[in-house]
């Protein structure tokens, strides 16, 4: 096929972010799921840690974090399952589409399902908490963190796809390798909900560790989806 | 590599390997000097940076395996990588047992988990035990090359981390790795200041530079054997494959 014939890149990213987009809207199941399993795993902190609110008030920003991670893998497995039904990822690849572009777009759709279940999660960490979430500067760091936690997510989803056992195996692959990122960001995190909030040169680095994970895992997954999907 | 080169390099290998080795035990235990404030259990130095040292090479060349396969996909690349992470991962939990023996005299305690350091090693080695549940839930060998060789390089992310973690939070945990060979060798004197002169810490440095250079021989000869190894169990497999065709055909 000539080059030429292909979609452009971001007419392709569009259409499939759309797709996922007009999906959910249908059938509605990703956001439940996730929305479901993220309170439950709250409150199952919270009874973890209820005879000390002060204790918990200290972790709160951990616990956020956790939460997040566990939801947002949930949506990847479901991503990846919906992929399986029908065979709809072989469909995808099909059409005259850059790989990249259809990397790009999973990981917008899967960031945008993860970041709808945080807005929600950020008003339930407030008033479980009393902590300030609401900040900009932690909004940032949540977005930041969940765009390189996706990016990640979706590259090692995309391993996970042809082997044995592949749900269990994803937590296992991608929560050591999520670490070095949910480390610094919820440091940050603390950092910025804490009384007096912290200065932006006391969590610098802590910020540009997330962002260098950022742009690392993105240059890896736009140089590497490639090869994942090529059977 | 034809196999009796590579069996001519790893007779070489393991026996420099091991003869340094010896060498090196003697010096740091006889040659290196005695600290001061810890006394003879920071000998324990020389086998944890070691060992560390080590595995931070070994995920790098596991890395390299990784970028080489991907640009042409051959079972020697797989190969190198395999053997490089697995031997990687084998120094890693020496660098932590190691370490936390040498915490408890150190700190008072075996184990800290406010320290940045120690919390990214133990992803780190997550990480890398999580590269055999990979490889192991792959039957196909060439899936199993490509999509373990994608996951190594993004677990490289996880040794960056490990050496940034340090050098950039605060951390109980001293930094010992310099730019060069040298500097680290002075680095891993740490307590240079501990020392009355500076022959002590001379032979510091010299030990502490041996330790490097016998743990990187000993990483070499075990790459070679495992390689070694690899290569004789495809070649059992398809021996095996074979028997199995001509006992169906005799029947």
């Amino acid at each position: 096929m000539n080059s030429n014939d292909k979609i452009p890149f971001h007419r392709a990213v569009a259409a499939m972010v759309w797709k996922d987009l007009t999906l959910e809207r249908h059938t509605r199941q990703t956001l439940s799921l996730m929305f479901l399993y993220a309170l439950t795993v709250t409150i199952m902190f919270n009874f973890a840690l209820e005879t000390k609110l002060d204790a918990a008030r200290n972790v709160a920003t951990g616990l956020l974090w956790a939460t997040i991670v566990l939801s947002g893998t949930l949506g990847l497995n479901r991503a990846m399952s919906l992929d399986r039904e029908n065979n709809s990822l072989d469909a995808i690849l099909m059409a005259p589409i850059d790989r990249q572009a259809i990397y790009v777009a999973k990981v917008l759709s899967i960031t945008l399902f993860t970041l709808t279940i945080e807005a929600i999660l950020v008003f339930v960490f407030i008033v479980f908490f009393n902590k300030p979430f609401w900040r900009p500067s932690v909004i940032l760091i949540l977005i930041l963190g969940t765009i390189g936690y996706i990016s990640v997510g979706v590259l090692v989803t995309a391993l996970t796809y042809h082997t044995r056992g592949r749900d269990v195996l994803l937590p296992v692959l991608l929560l050591p390798l999520s670490l070095p990122l949910l480390l610094p960001a919820s440091m940050a995190v603390a950092g910025f909900v804490s009384t007096p909030p912290a200065t932006w040169t006391e969590v610098q680095t802590a910020v540009s560790l997330v962002i260098l994970y950022d742009i690392v895992m993105i240059t890896l997954g736009l140089t590497t989806y490639r090869y994942t999907i090529e059977v | 590599m034809s196999s009796t080169r590579l069996n001519q390099l790893i007779r070489i290998f393991n026996w420099s390997a091991a003869i340094i080795f010896l060498i090196t035990t003697l010096m740091i235990f006889f040659y290196a000097p005695t600290e001061r404030t810890m006394g003879n259990v920071q000998r324990i130095l020389y086998f944890h940076v070691g060992s560390a040292w080590v595995a931070s090479i070994a995920f790098a060349m596991g890395l390299l395996g990784g970028v080489l396969y991907l640009r042409s996909p051959s079972r020697r690349w797989d190969n190198f990588s395999l053997a490089s992470v697995e031997i990687g991962l084998v120094f890693v939990t020496m660098t932590i047992a190691s370490g936390s023996v040498w915490g408890r005299p150190a700190w008072n305690t075996w184990w800290i988990w406010s320290s940045p350091r120690l919390t990214s090693i133990v992803i780190l080695w997550l990480t890398y035990v999580a590269y055999f549940m990979l490889r192991g839930a792959l039957a196909d060998e060439e899936r199993r090359g490509r999509l373990s060789a994608i996951y190594v390089i993004a677990s490289f992310a996880t040794v960056v981390f490990c050496y940034l973690s340090i050098r950039l939070l605060r951390d109980i945990h001293p930094v010992v790795f310099g730019d060069t060979l040298v500097e680290s060798a002075q680095g891993a004197s740490q307590g240079e200041s501990e020392f009355a002169n500076g022959l002590d810490s001379m032979r510091m440095g010299i030990t502490m530079t041996m330790s490097t250079i016998s743990f990187t021989l000993l990483y070499i000869a075990w790459v070679l054997n495992r390689i070694r190894l690899q290569n004789m169990i495809y070649a059992t497999e398809k021996l095996k494959a074979r028997l199995s065709a001509r006992l169906q055909g005799g029947h």
